[in-house]
């Protein structure tokens, strides 16, 4: 319904631009027929036509992308509160229960395991909101030697253990080994969040190879490929803006702040690289590649 | 023992409220989208007493779950559990149907009170309507002893003699017998056949009933059937016992 309400609010802005844009020029036709002999004039009345036409253009572009940029920040806010407070409900619940009732053993380990799992979720909600904050402005980072490869096996454990996936389904292939410098928890949360949206997104059925490799002897990268759903050529950059989920049933079967790969990019950027999707379309799988300068020159780094 | 359908699709929540509810004695089953919910709920022989409805699902939201059952005559009492306390998606939440609304994270005390609640004024509602059973569909004959009542041709019939009614006759006898055994009041029958609801002298109905009277009783002035409750009004009794 809101979503309907939307679209026709953008229709009709749309609309009226484009009505306004007809009225200036049917006044222009006007001054032409008056003002045909005097050739200042109609130069004149052309001009003044650019102006008015662009300045309508300009502001209907405008209202648009405020439109939208609403609804994605609604779209934002009831993500997050439905991924914070999820968690925090499902915690209270059995401790309440624990509290009032007489729970066998294994049901209270069940409990307690249950528990552990939300509370992490919780963390990891609120260390994405937190770090949005961070990765947004330009402060200095923490420039440290990295492992790369060392880095993404810290992170597929993390991501196993979370997601209990089988570790057949998540493969490392990696490259040669390399050295970048880099913040080593912005490093970890941007693959992890590349891991996990792979994960997520392939539904029951997991198969997600991790390769990293060097390119052109100056940079490092990351790849991380599945066999989920894809994303259809349009997305595969407004898929990186803060709050953007692609919009469909997709983003309601999978739960997300739409914040993830906004964090992916700016931390990239960061450092001085930069993160990009490829897709074959939907239904075709996906790859997501996230790039750094190497450290050293790759001779080095290979010797 | 009630059956209480949890639409949730947390897992976590989904099976700590299970373990809760069949801790009260609920019998519980689970349906982790909108869509399920929807089948299970168009199973007539379902029945369903309560149900837990939460609002961010995959596929259909909780809202249009609500709407859809309401809009398909399921009025199950149903409580709206969702983590969106915003005044407005409370507002759409009662819009939509839903007789209650709990935001999460809730205290598991109060939710099982709420549910408590919705079950208890649903058998109230129930009790009450089996006191007063809606009055039955108007029926086109009545038969009594030797006697019977055609309401549509107008006919009264007593034994082999057959004797023609206006139609406000027939429709005092209908509204007699339809409150068979009990007294009805002549301000009552005003009200109720002829629709009048201001001071008109009642006493017009007494020369409907002894017409009526005439018809129907071996003995007018010692009436079987329609006798007169003093100081009320008239009762119909059907079959009066033999030795009267």
């Amino acid at each position: 319904m809101v979503v309907a309400g939307r679209r026709k609010t953008i229709a009709f802005f749309i609309a009226l631009g484009a009505g306004l844009i007809l009225v200036t020029l049917l006044l222009y036709i006007g001054w032409v027929q008056l003002n045909w002999r005097h050739g200042v004039l109609l130069l004149l009345g052309l001009l003044l036509l650019a102006v008015l036409i662009s300045g309508v253009v300009l502001n209907t572009i405008f209202l648009v992308r405020e439109i939208r940029r609403n609804a994605q920040h609604d779209a934002f806010i009831n993500a997050v509160t439905h991924e914070l407070k999820t968690p925090v409900a499902s915690i209270r619940l059995y401790l309440e229960t624990l509290q009032t009732r007489a729970v066998d053993e294994t049901k209270r380990q069940d409990f307690y395991r249950i528990m552990l799992n939300d509370s992490d979720r919780l963390l990891a909600t609120i260390e994405q909101v937190l770090r949005t904050g961070r990765v947004g402005h330009a402060r200095r980072i923490v420039n440290t030697p990295l492992d790369l490869d060392a880095v993404v096996e810290e992170c597929l454990a993390r991501a196993r253990k979370l997601h209990h996936v089988e570790s057949g389904s998540i493969a490392f292939l990696p490259g040669a080994p390399v050295t970048i410098m880099g913040d080593p928890e912005e490093i970890r949360a941007a693959v992890s969040n590349l891991v996990d949206n792979a994960i997520k997104y392939s539904g029951s059925d997991v198969s997600v190879t991790v390769e990293t490799a060097t390119v052109e002897g100056k940079f490092a990268a990351v790849r991380v490929t599945d066999h989920g759903p894809g994303i259809p050529k349009t997305e595969l950059k407004q898929i990186f803006k803060r709050f953007y989920r692609v919009p469909g049933p997709l983003a309601a079967r999978v739960k997300g702040t739409g914040l993830g790969l906004y964090i992916v990019r700016s931390v990239a950027k960061r450092h001085g690289g930069k993160a990009w999707a490829e897709s074959e379309g939907p239904g075709r799988g996906s790859t997501f590649v996230l790039q750094f300068p190497l450290s050293r020159p790759a001779v080095a780094g290979e010797r | 023992m009630s059956r209480v359908l949890v639409v949730e699709d947390e897992q976590h929540l989904a099976d700590g409220l299970r373990f809760n509810l069949e801790a009260e004695g609920y019998d519980v089953q689970v349906a982790d989208t909108g869509e399920a919910a929807l089948h299970l709920l168009a199973d007539p022989h379902a029945g369903f007493d309560v149900v837990v409805l939460d609002v961010m699902l995959p596929g259909k939201d909780g809202f249009s779950v609500m709407a859809e059952m309401r809009g398909a005559g399921q009025y199950i009492p149903t409580l709206i559990l969702t983590a969106r306390g915003h005044p407005d998606d409370v507002l759409k939440g009662f819009a939509s149907g839903a007789d209650d609304y709990l935001t999460k994270p809730f205290d598991l005390s109060i939710l099982l009170a709420r549910i408590g609640g919705l079950l208890r004024r649903r058998d109230w509602l129930r009790a009450s309507a089996s006191v007063t059973p809606p009055s039955p569909p108007p029926q086109d004959n009545f038969v009594f002893g030797d006697k019977s009542v055609d309401f549509v041709g107008l006919e009264l019939k007593v034994r082999d003699q057959v004797f023609p009614l206006t139609l406000m006759e027939a429709n005092v006898l209908r509204h007699l017998i339809e409150h068979e055994g009990k007294p009805v009041s002549r301000k009552k029958m005003l009200e109720e056949v002829w629709g009048l609801h201001e001071d008109t002298d009642t006493r017009a109905i007494d020369n409907f009933i002894v017409r009526l009277r005439r018809y129907l009783e071996k003995d007018p002035a010692h009436p079987d059937h329609l006798l007169t409750v003093r100081g009320v009004g008239y009762r119909f009794v059907a079959n009066p016992p033999a030795a009267a």
